[in-house]
């Protein structure tokens, strides 16, 4: 019992040092950002908002802004629409080459970014789209529908088959069903697959480099620090992206975890 | 100027050129300006080494044209093509290029003829840099030359005496070992190799022999490496003394460091040290080739001069002898520091007249390739 | 109940068509371009179409492509083990160790990480790791150090962590997790030791999550340029590295596709093999 006892804490002790190591960057960036010297190290300098007023006043930055939401908003949207299209298919349809159907729409999260951004930039000068904010759009979407076809798959597992068959035989055509029984069924799973999307798509920083030209999105513009005159404002920057981010994640699990009562009642 | 008959005639041309542009601007914005405000600003693409679209040189002249400059950054001449040409034409109005690389951009057809007579080339402070080799052909002008510095031996002062300093064979100290940076560029490097090798006064045109040596010399500086940099990397694996020598820059990076007080500076060795050279260009099919111009004019002015040699990202030294002036007035404490100054003894024409400094070219003899293989070779070893 | 037709109407062709148009053109097209890109030549820093095994000869004949391309696999794969042996405690802790609520909290504080930005998290690291950073300044104080990490294998494979070992656990702990808590109560009862339950029960049972969660780690660090680039001072250079170089010297983007197409097919032969092993035996 008392090495029972000595394991279980060893162990705890080891998923606490696990959690240091993951969240040790994310603490040194919130303290960095507060400290008052250029490049940050110990002793730590003074606190200061100054690195937070610099980005704000920073025009760049608020274009990078309007940038990455345009982005990740309507890369959310078709991302979210594509992943339903898959979702449904694959819960309701079965088809001769459905398995590479499904490879078709789930692959693309296991390409490495670097190289989706090569060939994506290749492709898109070759058709003449290079260098646009759709182009970072039509690539992050690509890559985010998997996700939202993920989730919004899950949510359709939990939906009774007889369902969308009863509306039928209650006279509703197929559209009528879709309309009434499906979506409504599968919204929170859309909404949050929306927030995934969008977290996903605001974060991305590889693809975005390559085919984005002079759009710059905010992850581009950290990397463009990172490779220029890195200072504190990194940390400011890298704060906001962190709670934008967060926030979504927080509402799809809020979405994704009430829903569950109304899977039982339902 | 020289070829005046062939200038006018031209600058006929781009005239009629410019006022298409110009008349295409005046149409199109009446669509635009009835739905944004007026005093939207105009847009400049620029394609640049980083620093050149920051604020603390442009704001100015953004303000009092209503401009706003977008920049894209890049590191390395060939980094630079690539960008170009992977973009549509006319994507960038404005194109910082090392002076190296204006002789592709300009076979590429990526920019256009510029008019001499817009510049102050006649109080150029060396007579080479009035006509910078690349920068002209069959008599026409296509790139003028705004800022230069020197490559050479940079190091922390606390890790290399200054005596030692003044030869690149320092890198290969052993109480340095491991703690030799280079920056991420196979031309500044490679070329510094082929100075200590001997190959003056012309480091990039070497026969094959001269080639091999030089690789050899630069692998035998590869255990000594500790890690090959970008900008941003160079700058802090020097300033938290991460590297205590850095192959490949000078004191546009080290400058920086400086006038913040870490202790690292930048030296031309004895072997001599190789010159980095910054020009305009404007690109192929701008629609704001005019307003690109004006800004050009403005970076040749004397307050343009010292914009650029106080320039936040990286220190260069002024072009223009009425540039020098100003910065003596204005900052004389930067002057004074990179010796620019009639009769310093750091002044920068003096390394030049004494046959010290060598303009940074790309390889003549091997392809640019060659050279770029090599360096993949290298980082590997 | 009443089936349907499922055959091909409108309504099956609204879902399923706008899904194979979009991926035909945006996401086999790229790869297929890619690919034909790999035979093109470069004449004077522009990319003349042709079909030509030139870069293929080239890059091959390279003892430096040869080189990187089996220190990225190394690294990647030595990442992979560490990832998976350091994330086992830990996820075996949460499934087993610890009360539901508190396993679902874990998982959550486990995802935020992916939503913060990595180049931030690299840049912290290095901060961390720096020779006159932060770490090195807390043991300073117990007398140890300094070492050098940054700029060296073991900063590459700092980078790697942070990007795969939260991924790593919830694979983990969700596969672990959910195996039958009798399986285990009878290997107990069976007489079975701790580390024996582990290696005959728990492992088998969760061997899908194991291998799945390995083989993100796999493509993660395979594909990852920020980590060597930042952490290391490319001391290995990685492919990806060498990707970024090829393209930024002199528009050499058929010897880089030449890299990426290589890459790819490791990935896929790896990927294979990994889902092969993962349901292997399993219905015994």
């Amino acid at each position: 019992m008392t090495t029972d006892k000595a394991i279980t804490w060893f162990l705890r002790c080891y998923v606490a040092v696990i959690f240091l190591f993951v969240f040790a960057p994310i603490l040194t960036s919130v303290v960095f950002s507060f400290n008052s010297d250029r490049f940050p190290s110990l002793p730590l300098g003074e606190f200061t908002w100054n690195w937070y007023q610099l980005a704000y006043q920073d025009p760049d930055i608020w274009e990078a802004i309007r940038n990455s939401l345009v982005v990740s908003l309507t890369t959310a949207t078709l991302a979210t629409f594509i992943g339903f299209c898959t979702a449904y298919t694959d819960f309701r349809y079965q088809f001769r080459f459905k398995n590479a159907y499904l490879a078709l729409a789930l692959l693309p999260p296991t390409i490495p970014l670097i190289i989706l951004a090569l060939a994506m930039l290749a492709w898109f000068s070759k058709i003449g789209v290079s260098g646009r904010l759709w182009s970072i759009i039509v690539a992050h979407t690509v890559l985010c529908a998997p996700f939202a076809m993920a989730v919004i798959r899950l949510r359709l597992q939990q939906m009774d088959k007889d369902l969308e068959a009863a509306g039928w035989n209650l006279g509703a055509d197929e559209w009528r069903a879709m309309r009434f029984i499906v979506i409504p069924y599968t919204l929170p799973a859309i909404i949050s697959a929306l927030c995934l999307t969008m977290a996903v798509s605001f974060d991305e920083f590889m693809i975005a480099w390559f085919v984005s030209g002079l759009n710059k999105t905010i992850p581009v513009f950290i990397l463009e620090i990172l490779q220029g005159n890195v200072d504190p404002r990194i940390y400011a920057l890298g704060s906001f992206v962190f709670i934008v981010s967060a926030t979504l994640v927080v509402c799809a699990q809020l979405l994704l975890s009430t829903n569950k009562p109304s899977t039982r009642s339902g | 100027m020289k070829n005046k008959s062939t200038t006018l005639s031209l600058s006929r041309r781009q005239f009629i050129k410019r006022s298409g542009g110009v008349a295409t601007a005046i149409a199109f914005p009446a669509i635009v300006t009835s739905r944004k405000a007026l005093a939207e600003p105009t847009e400049i693409n620029m394609l640049a080494w980083y620093g050149h679209g920051e604020p603390d040189v442009v704001s100015e002249f953004e303000a009092m044209n209503n401009v706003k400059f977008n920049p894209k950054y890049y590191a390395g001449g060939d980094n630079m093509l690539g960008l170009i040409a992977q973009s549509p034409p006319g994507t960038y109005d404005i194109i910082l290029s090392d002076a190296e690389f204006v002789q592709q951009l300009n076979q590429a057809g990526y920019i256009e003829e510029l008019n001499p007579d817009d510049y102050p080339i006649d109080d150029f402070i060396h007579e080479d840099f009035k006509q910078f080799p690349g920068h002209w052909s069959d008599g026409k002008m296509y790139s003028v030359m705004v800022r230069f510095g020197y490559l050479g031996v940079s190091y922390n002062r606390n890790a290399i005496g200054d005596d030692d300093a003044m030869s690149y064979k320092c890198f290969w100290n052993e109480d340095i070992a491991g703690k030799v940076g280079h920056f991420d560029w196979h031309l500044p490097s490679l070329g510094m190799m082929s100075l200590l090798n001997g190959n003056i006064p012309k480091p990039f045109d070497i026969d094959s022999g001269a080639w091999k040596g030089v690789q050899e010399t630069t692998m035998s500086l590869r255990p000594q490496v500790g890690g090959f940099f970008d900008y941003g990397g160079t700058f802090n694996s020097l300033k938290n003394s991460e590297m205590s020598a850095i192959c490949g820059i000078g004191d546009w990076i080290t400058g920086v460091l400086e006038k913040d007080g870490a202790p690292v500076t930048s030296v031309v060795p004895k072997e001599g040290g190789i010159q980095w050279t910054e020009s305009y260009c404007i690109g192929k099919g701008s629609a704001k080739a005019e307003l690109v111009n004006q800004f050009i004019q403005y970076m040749m002015s004397p307050a343009g001069q010292v914009r650029s040699a106080e320039m936040a990202a990286y220190p260069a030294f002024c072009v223009t002898n009425a540039g020098q002036a100003e910065l003596r007035n204005v900052n004389m404490k930067e002057a004074e520091r990179t010796g620019q100054i009639v009769g310093a003894a750091n002044n920068p024409l003096t390394l030049i007249s004494e046959g010290r400094i060598h303009y940074r070219e790309v390889p003549i003899q091997q392809s640019l390739e060659e050279w770029n293989d090599f360096w993949s070779e290298y980082k590997n070893a | 109940m009443k089936s349907v037709k499922p055959g091909l109407d409108a309504y099956a062709l609204t879902w399923r068509l706008p899904v194979i148009i979009w991926q035909v053109l945006f996401f086999v097209a790229p790869l297929a371009f890619m690919i034909a890109m790999s035979f093109f030549l470069v004449k004077n820093y522009r990319m003349v179409e042709a079909f030509e095994l030139a870069n293929w000869i080239k890059m091959f004949s390279r003892d430096y492509f040869r080189d990187t391309y089996w220190q990225t696999l190394g690294l990647a794969s030595l990442t992979t083990a560490c990832a998976t042996m350091l994330a086992f405690p830990a996820a075996f802790a949460l499934s087993f160790k610890v009360s539901e609520n508190a396993r679902r909290w874990a998982i959550f504080f486990l995802i935020i990480p992916f939503f913060t930005s990595y180049l931030v998290r690299i840049f912290s690291w290095y901060v961390l790791l720096a020779e006159s950073g932060v770490i090195n300044k807390i043991i300073g104080f117990l007398g140890v150090g300094p070492y050098t990490m940054l700029n060296t294998m073991f900063g590459t494979m700092v980078g790697y962590f942070a990007l795969t070992l939260p991924l790593v656990i919830i694979l983990q702990t969700l596969s672990m997790s959910s195996i039958d808590r009798s399986l285990i109560e009878a290997a107990h009862n069976l007489g079975a030791g701790r580390f024996r339950t582990i290696f005959q029960v728990i492992i088998p049972s969760a061997k899908i999550g194991l291998v799945v969660g390995a083989l993100f780690c796999f493509i993660l660090s395979f594909g990852d340029f920020v980590s060597p680039y930042y952490l290391g001072g490319s001391q290995p250079p990685t492919l990806t590295i060498l990707i970024t170089d090829t393209t930024k010297s002199g528009q050499q983007w058929p010897r880089a596709a030449v890299v990426a197409v290589t890459m790819m097919v490791t990935l896929m032969v790896i990927a294979f093999s990994a889902i092969k092993f993962a349901y292997h035996n399993r219905s015994q």
